[in-house]
């Protein structure tokens, strides 16, 4: 037999490799599916999977490293896995995950999207792996119709908000003006934060809010944001809500621009560059879910039920859905963050549960 | 004396179009609605029409101009350049990383600079060789060198965040000569070497005669390749000074320098009157769609119009720039089309 093209012969080659791996991960899988017997596994037949969107954002690779913290905790590692924000490339991710050896699997993950909770949910429930979720879920998903849905942890983004605002109108004095950054306006976090600053603003009437803008949860934008919005109000403004760190800090940038020092900047999620900005005395105050806790705790209820320290059916519906707590940082206290660690206590068994500030309602 | 004006009404009756009216008119519809934006907006908003505001303009505009001006050249030879976020991306950390930062030991100043821009210009002549030598469309080469371009930017990157203490990059920022900050008048010499280039030289000229009719060019025994390399490789070299620029205004570099700026530098150029089919339009046209575009986002904040609605005002606004622009030469998109 003689090819004709060359590109058929590559054609074919590729069609034949292609096959036998597939063949190959079709053996792997065999053993897999269906294993929900909890408590089951031996300590070291468990498999950690932590993922997040992307390791080049400071929070998220904080996360992975709490992970990697509790794994060696318990003489395991954790297999690191990112996305990129694609939706479509984490159900692959996840999708390849559960046609493996699922029976002792646990996975601590960070859905892109409230939509993207589901498909993961249903795919692990059918595999039989461990689940625990954070931040998105969809509304009307309820965490009790699933077995292996062992929890969802997020945090209230209107105390968050409310918190950074009081924090700003002390800081100011509890009188003056102050513009607010708003971050992508159709996503809950936004939604929450802003809605906390509302709540702040009544309990504080004293403080005007000039101004609000969003700007996309983005540093550059922010920078070109507030810009515009110190040339429209000038010397009125004493304060900038951010409604996260990045913001802050291009709001920072903004304010170092037009030679302006008598502003208080406030943002949320203690990323490193704010815990710096805290410590020099530019920013005012910030909130941290703590991202180490975070990448642990997900991995650590898992690993509790896996292994029958914890029988899935004793966590109650409270612990099912909660928010967790969370950390005004300020001057005061800025040196206790500065360098992100786990404290093993957090993750025994006995002890998932206590950072809980109630159940999503 | 009586003799040209005689070739004047000659031109003006012979049965084909002038050309010099045509440009004029093809020009002016840009300009036009920058004029007329403006004036809305000034009439509408006091805190519009203040020289602060003038300045902030100025100085919001810089990034978007300079990764303006390098995309210009490759919507006149009719290609697409969607690498901006990774070549931005990829210099915005490399000079963090080369200038005095709180990561390594470099202190390079103005060197660093030069390599990062560099840098830019391999990303960009890779997506030059790989449309030329593979014939892949400009739009996937490009997609696939903004990946590269972002995956280096993550792998420098490494987890912690580059703050720059160079004086000299975070000064082009904050010092300000004639009212305007040093970034601002990188880009006007941006816009002003990007301009001579496609005016003067060779390669500028070839763009645009690629643009129009590339077959002709290739026909009448231009190697048309290698300017497409180094149309590219130019292009990519304004990404990454951007990226630098953001570099310097955010005192950080940052992986995601560049997000947004591939479709926000092509809606500036189309705006301004570039078209995508290739051919037309350039440089200077390319700057006022970008003051268009950035009047615009400011003015709707100064008039105070609520977040909620900007994204889909600007969006309609936009969109009847374009329509304005293009209304001249409608008839001859109809013949290219």
């Amino acid at each position: 037999m003689k090819f004709t093209s060359r590109p058929t012969a590559v054609v074919i080659g590729l069609t034949l490799a292609a096959a036998a791996l597939a063949g190959c991960s079709e053996e792997a899988s065999g053993g897999g599916g269906g294993g929900s017997e909890a408590g089951a596994c031996a300590p070291e037949d468990v498999t950690l999977v932590g993922q997040v969107r992307n390791e080049s954002n400071p929070y998220e690779a904080s996360w992975l490293d709490g992970g990697d913290a509790f794994a060696e905790q318990v003489g395991l590692s954790q297999q690191r896995l990112t996305y990129d924000g694609d939706s479509t490339k984490q159900q692959e991710q996840i999708t390849q995950l559960l046609a493996g050896d699922t029976d002792c699997l646990v996975m601590n993950i960070l859905p892109n999207g409230d939509s993207d909770t589901l498909p993961i949910v249903e795919g692990a429930q059918e595999a039989g792996a461990y689940l625990v979720t954070q931040w998105n879920k969809p509304a009307d998903v309820d965490v009790t119709d699933y077995s292996q849905w062992l929890s969802h942890i997020t945090y209230d983004g209107v105390d968050s908000g409310q918190q950074i605002g009081d924090a700003l109108a002390e800081a100011i004095g509890g009188s003056g003006g102050i513009i607010a950054l708003q971050g992508i306006l159709d996503t809950g976090a936004a939604k929450d934060r802003f809605a906390g600053l509302e709540a702040s603003l009544e309990a504080n009437p004293d403080v005007e809010l000039l101004d609000q803008q969003t700007a996309n949860f983005s540093r550059d934008e922010a920078l070109a944001v507030t810009k515009t919005l110190l040339t429209k109000h000038g010397d009125d403004i004493k304060g900038i809500w951010a409604a996260n760190d990045d913001m802050a800090l291009g709001a920072l940038a903004a304010l170092e621009q037009a030679g302006r020092d008598d502003v208080a900047v406030v943002g949320i999620d203690a990323v490193p560059d704010a815990l710096t900005a805290i410590e020099d005395g530019t920013m005012t105050a910030t909130v941290s879910s703590d991202g180490p806790w975070q990448g642990g705790i997900g991995l650590a209820i898992g690993y509790c039920v896996a292994t029958g320290e914890l029988a899935a059916d004793d966590i109650s519906d409270e612990d099912r859905a909660w928010f967790a707590e969370q950390f005004l940082i300020t001057g005061d206290n800025v040196a206790d963050f500065a360098s992100p660690a786990v404290d093993e206590a957090d993750f025994e068994c006995g002890n998932l549960f206590s950072r809980s500030q109630g159940a999503i309602s | 004396m009586t003799s040209p004006a005689q070739a004047d009404t000659e031109d003006v009756i012979a049965p084909r179009p002038q050309p010099r009216r045509g440009v004029s008119l093809r020009d002016a519809g840009p300009p036009i609605a920058l004029v007329v934006i403006i004036g809305i907006f000034a009439v509408l908003s006091s805190d519009f029409r203040t020289v602060g505001n003038v300045q902030n303009i100025m100085d919001a505009a810089a990034v978007l101009a300079v990764a303006t001006c390098g995309i210009s050249f490759v919507l006149m030879m009719g290609s697409i350049d969607l690498s901006v976020p990774g070549v931005m991306g990829a210099s915005a950390i490399a000079v963090a990383l080369l200038v005095a930062n709180n990561r390594n030991g470099n202190d390079l100043g103005l060197l660093g600079v030069l390599v990062a821009i560099l840098l830019g210009a391999a990303l960009g002549c890779l997506s030059g060789v790989a449309l030329v030598g593979l014939k892949v469309p400009s739009f996937m080469t490009t997609l696939g060198v903004s990946a590269v371009g972002l995956g280096v930017a993550t792998l420098m990157f490494a987890g912690v965040q580059p703050n720059i203490s160079d004086e000299m990059l975070r000064g082009w920022a904050v010092n300000r000569f004639l009212g305007l900050a040093y970034l601002t008048w990188i880009a006007m010499a941006c816009v002003l070497v990007g301009w001579l280039v496609q005016r003067y030289s060779r390669l500028g000229r070839y763009a645009y005669a690629i643009g129009g009719a590339e077959e002709v060019l290739a026909l009448s025994g231009v190697k048309v390749a290698p300017y497409k390399v180094a149309v590219f490789t130019l292009a990519g070299s304004f990404y990454a000074l951007a990226g630098v620029m953001v570099t310097s205004q955010l005192s950080a570099g940052l992986v995601q320098a560049g997000a947004g700026y591939d479709f926000r530098a092509i809606t500036a150029a189309v705006v301004g009157g570039t078209l995508l089919t290739g051919g037309r339009g350039g440089v200077l046209h390319s700057a006022v769609g970008v003051l268009l575009v950035t009047v615009l986002i400011n003015g709707l904040v100064q008039v105070g119009v609520s977040p909620y609605w900007q994204g889909g005002v600007q969006g309609l606004i936009v969109v009847a720039a374009v329509s304005a622009a293009v209304i001249p030469q409608r008839r001859r998109n109809q013949v290219t089309k």
